[in-house]
């Protein structure tokens, strides 16, 4: 008995043995697999998943995704730079000024003569926006590239959001101003108090989770009609830098805020609620508005409310301004966010084989493959070369379980937006008009056509061409405390992100707005705005060719 | 019980008792020895005093050093013969004196760190020294200030917290007479220890949410407030959830070793207290919390060396930007500085600062009891 079970027990340890030796190494040997991080929160795809297997026949190469868990950016990337480990391909988001700081990552420029895919992906000019002070290129800006043109029906952007019924109760009227739009949400809430579901309904909610707290803090710049510029307003006319944090714009948003909170018409949870709060709190369809970019609630709340059934509360975007007669500049054209991208590190053992790889990623038939899925299952084509799709594939692309198994975009590698490249389609299946238009939900048609628009975007006034300084944010998102700029912006928002809710729920609201105006300008604002502007009058000269 | 046994145990008072006798025997000749100095010294010998008054008359220091000399270990000296005796015994420490210098010795040298000014490209070696300028900065930093106050508090709050509450569970639970409830509590009571804090602080969070959390419906429910409040934007309150959180589920665990010393004290005692008029409380105070007394020391200086370590998670998932300045403890800080702006300098040297206050701490505990004549742990 004893000999049997020694036995069974030297087997299974050989086993176990083998088998790790086993996953060591690959022994299928074709095909490459390279490991990526993203700094960003994802979905992880599953095993086996399809498209991502196509793609691999085609290019020879798998990319294991990881995302994202319980930390910020900055501190899954300091990990990475303390332990000197890196994955192969990385996003690193706001991380990435450390990695480059640290030496991590390979520099993509001196690579690139074999692969014009990647050369010619940006312009020389763009090329030149991304390169650091030591003239080389350490990532590949993934979004913004615009292939032929934009034909996104979606406000992908910031907006002041409100769900159709409200407008609808109120018969469509004209929400220009801040204090229409709170009117509107007041009177809603007085008529009707409860939500279908029997719980009561929030008027409104901001969220103020860490890095996300913007949808408390920057709509004073919308308001006065600038585009989104994210940490300063840039004047066209002079081309000054002007911090909004302390104009008269803002102190009224913050009073009105004050205002509402004490009517009850604000979340009372808005500061302490987490981003996974936020999300359900909207999924339930109570939160009749609020202000975000759609980016980060709508690919997640707005299709949990669709399939919750809840039609008439999804949302639709709205141009707040401070006053009558501000021109509202919410949505934008898309633009090249060059304080980052997908970059390779110094731990990649094949940057030959990773290069080829992005290169690949960006012909035809992958991007086809990426964005649309596969021919006859993802997708159907029509006698004119048009892509299409059935109401059951429709389903399917929305349902996370069904994505997991079988769509693999890669998203944070370099991709075409606008066209496919084949001419005739949308980068995208959300973007192709014919698609939008069958998906769209009969409420939100009403809504919209009210209005006299077609789409989400023509709710907003059309994007004007952006400046050449635009965005400052991809300037700002970069800076660190290593300037004394950096250092003051830091302080500022820690500054904002403590008081500003203060300031909203304070009983005596003038006396807490001083207060906090004391403590804000205990950071160096000028040395912030000073290197802000340096960056702008570096841009313009690099438009104008200097 | 067997005959065995009762066998054995009928042999082990005897044979203690001859040790107890020797013991006071080897006291007595001691105290003797001293004496004779004593009379040899001092004009006014009296060579007839009893072995009590003597005793009495010596200060409490050297009593604390006869007892040291009754407790001290046999010197072994180290020769070649002894090694050699002890060779397997010193084969097998090998392996575990290598994984301690591996893991807590060898990283230490990355304290070097603190005093430079360092660029994770150019490494600990290339990195430029800059002598206490990074202590310099983070002692000029109010942030760090805030934390190491957070953390001193939060860890004084847990401490005093935990052993009130675990020390008188632990004396509760004894009185229960019946087996089964009794095991049935402690082992409810114990259970939380084995949730992760992420789950507790989502029930936190649920317990005191303003929309229907069950807090808030009780107070409003019996009028102590109008309407529900938000307690997390009160920062007086912040540092109690945290003490009531960890109070909640660590009581339980805490007990368990209060509840194995309790078994160890000898029946006769109650029995004795019982026959002297000691109710239940009087039996409580008299005999069972001075029984574990030992127990209660020892855990006391283990907790003041971790005063400092009042954690990481529940803050850091409990707090907001409201209250990051009572929230923030200094782990939290090393972590925003040190890793999220890649700071490695400055993390490094708050968590020296923090390693230094904690061996402090615990030097200081240890010498109090010390010189109370309490259990040390060196």
């Amino acid at each position: 008995m004893k000999k049997t079970s020694t036995r069974l027990l030297a087997i299974m340890l050989a086993v176990t043995l083998l088998s790790g030796l086993m996953a060591g190494c690959d022994v299928l040997g074709k095909e490459k697999t390279f490991e990526m991080f993203i700094a960003m929160p994802g979905t992880e795809l599953n095993e086996g998943n399809k498209a991502q297997e196509k793609i691999a026949e085609i290019t020879g190469v798998k990319v294991k995704e990881t995302w994202l868990t319980g930390q910020t950016a900055e501190e899954a990337i300091g990990v990475m730079v303390a332990a000197k480990d890196y994955p192969d391909f990385i996003e690193a988001s706001d991380g990435y000024q450390i990695m480059v700081d640290a030496g991590a990552l390979i520099a993509i420029d001196e690579h690139w003569d074999k692969y014009p895919n990647i050369k010619n992906y940006l312009t020389e000019e763009q090329w030149n926006m991304c390169r650091k002070e030591d003239g080389h290129i350490y990532a590949i800006p993934q979004f913004g590239i615009v292939n032929d043109r934009d034909v996104s029906p979606i406000h992908n952007d910031e907006a002041w959001w409100i769900q159709t019924r409200v407008l609808k109760w109120a018969g469509y009227p004209e929400v220009t101003t801040l204090d229409d739009y709170f009117k509107l949400i007041e009177d809603y809430a007085a008529a009707n108090p409860t939500h279908v579901d029997g719980t009561d309904i929030i008027p409104y909610t901001i969220l103020c989770e860490d890095w996300r707290y913007y949808c408390l803090e920057n709509p004073p710049l919308f308001l006065a009609g600038s585009p989104n510029d994210g940490s300063v307003i840039v004047d066209p006319e002079t081309r000054q830098v002007i911090d909004y944090n302390t104009t008269d714009i803002a102190k009224d948003y913050f009073k009105k805020l004050n205002e509402e909170y004490h009517k009850g018409m604000i979340d009372p949870e808005f500061f302490s609620q987490s981003y996974d709060e936020y999300i359900a709190k909207i999924s339930t369809g109570r939160v009749l508005g609020f202000v975000d970019q759609f980016w980060n609630w709508g690919y997640t709340a707005q299709d949990a409310i669709k399939a919750a059934g809840l039609t008439d509360c999804t949302y639709v975007p709205l141009g707040i301004v401070a006053e009558p007669g501000i021109e509202e500049r919410y949505h934008n054209e898309p633009v090249l966010d060059v304080s980052g991208g997908l970059s390779i590190t110094t731990s990649c053992k094949d940057i030959d084989g990773a290069m080829k790889f992005i290169s690949d990623l960006l012909t035809e038939e992958v991007l086809t493959l990426r964005f649309w899925g596969i021919e006859g299952v993802d997708y159907l084509v029509d006698d004119d070369g048009l892509f299409y799709r059935t109401e059951e594939m429709r389903a399917n692309a929305i349902d996370a379980n069904y994505k997991a198994d079988n769509l693999c975009p890669y998203a944070y590698f370099p991709q075409y937006e606008g066209m496919n490249l084949d001419g005739k389609n949308a980068w995208r299946p959300d973007n192709q008009p014919s698609e939008f238009f069958e998906d769209l939900l009969p409420e939100v048609k009403e809504c919209l056509e009210a209005y006299g628009a077609k789409t989400y975007v023509e709710m907003l006034n059309p994007s004007k061409p952006n400046e050449p300084w635009f965005p400052m944010w991809s300037f700002s998102n970069d800076l660190t405390t290593d300037t004394p700029g950096g250092m003051a912006w830091a302080k500022m928002t820690e500054t904002k992100h403590e008081w500003l809710p203060r300031v909203v729920m304070a009983d005596d609201f003038e006396a807490e707005w001083e207060e906090y105006l004391e403590v804000y300008y205990r950071a160096d604002i000028d040395a912030f705005l000073a290197e802000m502007q340096a960056e702008v009058d570096r841009r313009i000269a690099v438009a104008e060719g200097n | 019980m067997t005959d065995k046994d009762k066998e054995k145990d009928n042999r082990t008072p005897e044979e203690k008792k001859t040790a107890e006798e020797l013991a006071v025997e080897m006291k007595v000749a001691s105290i003797k020895r001293r004496q004779l100095a004593y009379s040899s010294d001092s004009s006014s010998g009296n060579p007839e005093k009893t072995k009590e008054e003597l005793a009495a008359r010596l200060s409490w220091k050297e009593k604390r050093k006869l007892k040291a000399e009754r407790l001290a270990e046999p010197k072994v000296e180290l020769n070649r013969r002894t090694l050699r005796r002890q060779k397997e015994l010193l084969l097998i420490t090998i392996p575990f004196v290598l994984y301690g210098f591996i893991f807590y010795y060898l990283p230490l040298g990355g304290w070097i760190m603190a005093f430079q000014d360092y660029e994770p490209k150019d490494g600990l070696l290339g990195s430029e020294f800059v002598g206490l300028d990074v202590f310099r900065y983070i002692f000029g930093e109010e942030s760090f200030l805030y934390a190491f106050r957070n953390t001193l508090a939060m860890g004084v709050i847990n401490l005093v917290l935990s052993f009130v509450f675990a020390i008188g569970f632990a004396l509760l639970l004894n009185e229960v007479r019946l087996r089964g409830p009794k095991k049935f509590a402690q082992t409810v009571s114990y259970l939380p220890h084995f949730l992760s804090w992420i789950i507790v602080v989502g029930i936190v969070r649920d317990m005191l949410s303003m929309d229907h959390g069950i807090v808030n419906d009780l107070l409003v429910r019996f009028d102590i407030l109008d309407k529900p409040m938000n307690f997390f934007s009160k920062p007086d309150l912040f540092w109690w959830i945290v003490g009531f959180s960890n109070v909640w589920k660590e009581t339980g665990w805490n007990s368990i070793i209060y509840l194995a010393a309790i078994t160890a004290i000898n029946p006769e005692m109650y029995e004795a207290a019982a026959l002297d008029g000691a109710g239940r409380f009087g039996k409580m105070w008299h005999v069972t919390l001075p029984g574990i007394k030992p127990t209660i020391f020892i855990l006391l200086m283990i907790n003041i060396g971790n005063v400092l370590n009042v954690g990481f998670e529940i803050q850091y998932l409990l707090t907001n930007a409201m209250i990051k300045k009572v929230s923030e403890t200094i782990d939290i800080w090393v972590l925003y500085w040190g890793i999220g702006q890649g700071d490695f300098s400055v993390g490094t040297a708050a968590g020296i600062f923090k390693s230094v206050v904690s061996i402090i701490l615990i030097y200081l505990a240890n010498s109090a009891a010390k010189a109370t004549g309490e259990e040390r742990l060196f």
